[in-house]
């Protein structure tokens, strides 16, 4: 079960920008390697329908993780994410401050989903928090919304359909299937 | 969670299907893909539900394999690798799709099952005769299906589906038979 806290809905009302971490966040956290020391990492699908839905109806989305890998710009396009939107950087305090100068956007309009140590700061700064099923204790105890989805199983799928809920813009998304 | 179907209904309507139809991520994966530092893709299929999509086809009930959602082409390998390349359909549209077929085989609505997941799939889980959304399904799909499978998609969901359908017409147990004799291709 997905636990929504104290005002989760009044929070995701104003949201206009979703920041997301990527590692167990749109993956399990699980590594692969094959025999040849290659490194891989399962993707969920189930998130393209959540940034879709984010995105059409008209909510901003970036990724925001230490660093930027080829797999990331691979599902950057898979996701249908602008490649600018793309930001590696491990100062992730930093990257926001950099991100509401620039577009004068501000905490309580954004949304950011984290699971662990590296991701609390800007969990707490950021208007409403996420955090998925099996992320961090930390950052479950901080979080304004746990989903009941675990990392890499719709974590931002599940986000996307409650701020959307709550700003009475899902049905609307519905709409693009009938 | 909540949502208690009628086996008793599901039968009845599992027994009039002529053509089942499905899509592929969510209900044939486990919706995620797997890539690689190069940025190399990887689509894992569950290897029995292959059996499920034959075994319609060996007991005359069409596949509409559609797919509106590969990436790199993977639906069509899958499609070619079980030899229904001919019944693969890689579109925008399902629904529009399953109109054309439903009117090519001069069937009704009431013939038509589908596997379904995820809210896209919603105007056609409500016109077919016979909807069955995946373990792991938005609630929004369940609501609308006649039967829930208990394997999630990619984990054998098609499978179980194809041979509660099969069970259902009483053709299943002469079907074991007779790939028990004859295996199957």
């Amino acid at each position: 079960m997905a636990i929504a806290k104290a005002d989760a809905i009044e929070k995701a009302k104003k949201i206009k920008f979703v920041i997301l971490d990527i590692h167990g966040i749109m993956t399990d956290n699980t590594l692969f390697y094959t025999q040849d020391g290659v490194k891989s990492e399962a993707f969920s699908l189930h998130d393209r329908m959540g940034i879709k839905a984010l995105m059409d109806e008209g909510i901003g989305v970036s990724f925001l993780t230490t660093k930027i890998s080829r797999a990331d710009e691979q599902m950057a396009k898979i996701y249908g994410l602008p490649l600018e939107n793309l930001w590696g950087q491990g100062a992730k305090m930093a990257r926001v401050d950099q991100f509401e100068q620039e577009t004068g956007y501000k905490d309580e309009e954004i949304c950011y989903a984290g699971d662990e140590m590296i991701d609390l700061a800007v969990m707490k700064r950021s208007g409403f928090s996420v955090a998925p099923a099996d992320g961090s204790q930390e950052a479950r105890g901080i979080a304004d919304y746990i989903t009941s989805a675990g990392g890499g199983k719709g974590v931002v799928r599940e986000l996307a359909q409650f701020i959307l809920e709550a700003q009475g813009k899902w049905d609307n998304f519905l709409g693009e299937f009938k | 969670m909540g949502f208690e179907k009628d086996m008793n209904n599901a039968q009845e309507r599992a027994r009039k299907v002529k053509l089942f139809g499905h899509d592929i991520h969510g209900t044939l994966t486990a919706n995620n893909v797997i890539v690689d530092i190069e940025g190399n893709r990887q689509y894992g299929f569950w290897h029995m539900d292959g059996f499920g999509d034959l075994s319609l086809t060996a007991n005359d009930i069409k596949i509409a394999f559609l797919d509106t959602t590969s990436i790199d082409g993977e639906g069509l390998f899958r499609a070619k690798e079980l030899k229904l390349d001919k019944l693969y359909f890689s579109i925008t549209d399902k629904a529009a799709k399953l109109d054309e077929l439903v009117k090519e085989f001069n069937i009704s609505y009431d013939d038509v099952g589908f596997l379904g997941c995820e809210v896209s799939d919603i105007p056609i889980m409500r016109k077919v005769g016979f909807g069955v959304a995946t373990a792991d399904a938005r609630d929004e799909v369940k609501a609308l299906a006649s039967y829930i499978t208990t394997n999630q998609g990619g984990r054998g969901a098609m499978r179980e589906v194809c041979e509660f359908i099969l069970r259902a017409m009483g053709k299943w147990d002469g079907w074991v038979e007779k790939v028990t004799k004859m295996g199957y291709k």
